[in-house]
């Protein structure tokens, strides 16, 4: 029989909303905390209100972005403008062990969340406040989400090709890891110090700062040597050929409504297949895998010296070769020689396709009671003895608010019911 | 620059024997506190031979990419491949908490070091294991460097402009976020076995660990059978908009998501331009209608009805020129405190320089000198990724040289000067 989960116990009212603060609070829930997150038909969450939704359903319980980052929490809904319901969130702060916001700090300080506050109801909470810029200086009441943390933490100047504007990473990048990575990590150690002195304590994670600090490198290199870093593709200076190389389009049926070109290729749905070469070693299995055409034997592809500095050629050979194969032949031809290469998968790749991933059953599959059977990430470490598990799916809007106030608060049926007529927990 | 006041993690100790992949999450754990010791082949880390150097030297004590990565570390020199150095190693085990690893699956267990072989010399052992695909599966055994888990975790596929192959991220993400992801799973293990005494393995894969970074890309094909994919800055926008993406300013860009919901309204961007007389146009009909219903609502619209997008492209299409004449002629530090001042929600597009000069970075005292006696010279380093009120994240030592701490981590299991000689002769050390 499998141990107790790790965190069997914690009590997290998670206050935040969007993506970093319900990521981090679900890695807790994931490995045994009780997380509930008060929420209120009064200010919904925002992705409760996006898409994807599964086919004809809409509403606030079904979107698969909200959705995937809340799985085994409680939802309490409770409008935190009435003072009441700020009365019960101190209640609720009672019983929690850890508090997460990533509220700014004016609303942070109107809703009575400081930790001044906070720690007056419950001396040991841990609190985490997640602000964009911190809950200090300047600029503490700009405005933002993860669109903009992306390029004010210089993710969109160092990335993509030099010849293009900085058009960022796609994605918000650091709302979903980074972000609520670091911040579960000062959790973890706090909690341990808690444990070890019964000292709680508060902690701040600026998103622009928790962001910056994945791009050391970079940083170090303007401090310490002047230099601004410009945008350098998919290479990489001590690689060659390093990047991403052009294989055969797959054949995609038309998407809902979608208008289709008449050659059948959209831009950006062309395959891809990353080559990595750090060594002569690689090099040479890289030339054995495709073949050993002339090309591969002239002198100047044969030191990494050589292969940078006709890299824009070695390149061009190399998508010569990979274009009239699938990525994923190429990828498995050059794995098995000893050449680090990834097909550059799709969301139909990984959810549907990989066979590791399926293996591994790294994606769960839950029953939910709007939005049916729909895929979430599973947990993203595994420990062996004390494995995370997903235990229920993402909660309706306000689907717990009873439990909580009966079970977690203990209040009696009647205070709830003039609570719901005072309009306080909605 | 050594450790002072109480920390998280003061009682661990770190034994870090990973490569490039790992030394993200036993940097996290020494600066919060933890003795890591960072066990290096004779020579040095292969991290120590990558740039960028200290003022362009390329000298494995000037590795800058490694420094950012081995700040609050101690340092000694071991070979795993020669047995003596095995043995050595296992003698320093009983005095680790955890060992952080990144060999391929399999390789442990047949120097005799696996989690079963550790575990028998230290019952309550933690052994994080941080590969690019995890320690079981298919593709266990695949090569991993950062850019195939990036590639093979669905995040690349999103990323780039679509005339361009899809985009690398900048700063081996792939490999920071598998550190994330080992470190989070090391403090679970270590909050359990605090608890019940039990050790164990954390498995971290760097596709499984990047998965998340996909954002709705996942879901989008689980519920609705359509594939996002790359659409530089356009996103997730059924049409090009003025005001969403990259502006050129005089300087540089800024990033801009005007009309998007938690920002101000677009008759405000028109606004700041009519202040400074260089609207053009835009206050005149038919604009000055058209930007008051310019945002979600029209977007929203375009989406069910496919003439709408017809119908106001020329109109999108001017405004966006007047956007851009104005945005350029100014600098991007001005126009992101404008903006918001304004609360339009515009972010400067921030050069390492920008970082280091930004005025909340600084009034909030992120980044940390720290001195570097052998160099003569104090370096400005990134700082910590959060601020603990009773156990401070900060760096707190000047990232090790090879095998800096030899004799004294050596002196605990009883070795001295002599016996590390011979070790040293041997090339074991």
């Amino acid at each position: 029989m499998a141990a107790q989960p790790p965190l069997t116990g914690i009590h997290v009212a998670d206050f935040s909303w969007f993506g970093a603060g319900p990521i981090c609070s679900q890695a807790l829930a994931t490995f045994g905390a009780t997380v509930v997150r008060i929420e209120s038909e009064t200010r919904v969450d925002g992705l409760r209100s996006v898409a994807p939704f599964p086919p004809d359903k809409t509403g606030y319980n079904v979107s698969g972005w909200f959705n995937n980052y809340n799985a085994s929490k409680l939802s309490f809904a409770l409008n935190l403008n009435l003072p009441q319901g700020r009365e019960i969130g101190h209640r609720l702060i009672r019983w929690a062990d850890v508090f997460i916001t990533n509220f700014t700090p004016r609303v942070v300080e109107r809703w009575g969340l400081t930790y001044e506050e906070l720690a007056r109801v419950k001396p040991d909470i841990i609190a985490a406040y997640t602000p964009m810029q911190g809950m200090d200086g300047p600029r503490r009441d700009y405005l933002g989400f993860g669109a903009v943390v992306c390029p004010i933490a210089g993710f969109n100047h160092l990335s993509g090709f030099p010849h293009r504007e900085p058009v960022g990473l796609g994605t918000n990048y650091p709302d979903y890891v980074v972000n609520p990575g670091h911040t579960l990590i000062a959790i973890l150690a706090a909690l341990r110090h808690r444990r070890k002195t019964g000292r709680g304590q508060r902690i701040e994670l600026a998103q622009i700062e928790s962001s910056v600090s994945a791009l050391g490198a970079a940083l170090l290199d303007y401090t310490v040597n002047g230099r601004v870093q410009e945008r350098q593709g998919n290479r990489l200076p001590h690689a060659a050929p390093h990047g991403a190389f052009p294989c055969l389009p797959v054949e995609r049926p038309a998407w809902p409504g979608e208008e289709r070109p008449p050659d059948q290729t959209v831009p950006g749905d062309d395959r891809w297949c990353a080559i990595a070469v750090f060594s002569d070693e690689e090099w040479q299995a890289l030339c054995r895998a495709m073949g050993n055409p002339d090309w591969c034997r002239d002198e100047k592809f044969s030191t990494l010296l050589g292969r940078k500095r006709h890299e824009d050629e070695l390149e061009e050979r190399i998508a010569g070769w990979t274009k009239d194969k699938t990525a994923h032949e190429v990828m498995e031809l050059l794995q098995a020689a000893g050449v680090p290469a990834g097909a550059v998968q799709t969301a139909q790749d990984v959810l549907e396709n990989d066979p590791h991933l399926k293996e591994r059953q790294y994606y769960v599959y839950l029953d939910h009671p709007e939005a049916g059977r729909t895929a979430y990430d599973g947990p993203a470490f595994r420990l062996t003895k004390t494995p995370g598990h997903l235990r229920s799916p993402a909660p309706c809007l306000g689907e717990h608010t009873h439990y909580v106030c009966k079970e977690i608060l203990g209040m009696d049926d009647e205070e709830i019911a003039d609570l719901v007529a005072e309009q306080v927990l909605c | 620059m050594t450790e002072d006041g109480e920390s998280a993690l003061s009682d661990v100790r770190v034994l870090d024997i990973a490569g490039e992949i790992g030394l993200y999450c036993t940097k996290l754990l020494a600066d919060l506190g933890a003795d890591v010791i960072a066990v290096e082949p004779p020579g040095g880390h292969p991290a120590r031979a990558i740039g960028p150097f200290y003022h362009d030297e390329v000298d494995p004590e000037k590795s800058l990419y490694f420094f950012n990565l081995s700040t609050s570390k101690r340092s000694i020199t071991l070979d795993l491949e020669h047995a003596a150095g095995r043995d050595l190693f296992r003698r320093l085990l009983p005095t680790a908490d955890v060992v952080v690893e990144s060999s391929p699956p399999g390789h442990l267990d047949r120097l005799g070091l696996g989690y079963a072989d550790l575990a028998k010399i230290k019952p309550d052992i933690i052994l994080t294991s941080v590969t690019g695909f995890g320690q079981w599966g298919p593709h266990s055994h695949y090569k991993a460097p950062d850019i195939v888990g990036l590639a093979m975790s669905g995040v690349m596929w999103l990323a780039g402009d679509s005339d361009d192959p899809p985009n690398r991220f900048y700063g081996n993400q792939g490999y920071i976020s598998a550190s994330i992801q080992a470190a989070a799973g090391t403090l679970m293990a270590l909050y359990h076995r605090d608890v019940t005494g039990e050790g164990q393995q954390v498995d971290v894969s760097m596709q499984e660990a990047l998965s998340l970074a996909q954002e709705t890309s996942m879901q989008t094909w689980d519920m609705m059978k359509i594939l996002r994919r790359r659409i530089g800055a356009s996103r997730v926008l059924v049409m090009s908009v003025p005001g969403i993406g990259p502006y050129r300013c005089r300087d540089g860009y800024v990033f801009c998501y005007l009309g998007t919901p938690g920002g101000a309204p677009w008759p405000e961007m028109l606004r700041w331009m009519v202040d400074e007389g260089k609207a053009e146009d835009l206050a005149e009909e038919p604009y000055a209608s058209f930007i008051q219903e310019m945002g979600l609502p029209l977007l929203t619209q375009a989406l069910f009805d496919p003439s709408v997008p017809e119908r106001v492209r020329p109109f999108l299409a001017h405004v966006d020129d007047v956007l851009r004449r104005f945005l350029k002629s100014k600098p991007k530090v001005e126009v992101y405190e404008e903006a918001q001042e304004r609360r339009l929600l515009i972010g400067i597009v921030s050069t390492p320089k920008d970082l280091v000069e930004d005025k909340q970075l600084n009034y909030r005292g992120y980044f940390q000198d720290v001195h570097h006696p052998e160099l003569g010279e104090t370096l400005r380093y990134p700082g910590p990724n959060a601020r603990l009120s009773e156990t401070p994240w900060r760096l707190r030592r000047r990232p090790p040289l090879i095998g800096e701490h030899n004799a004294e981590v050596y002196s605990e299991i009883g070795l001295g000067p002599e016996e590390l000689a011979d070790l040293k002769g041997a090339g074991v050390i």
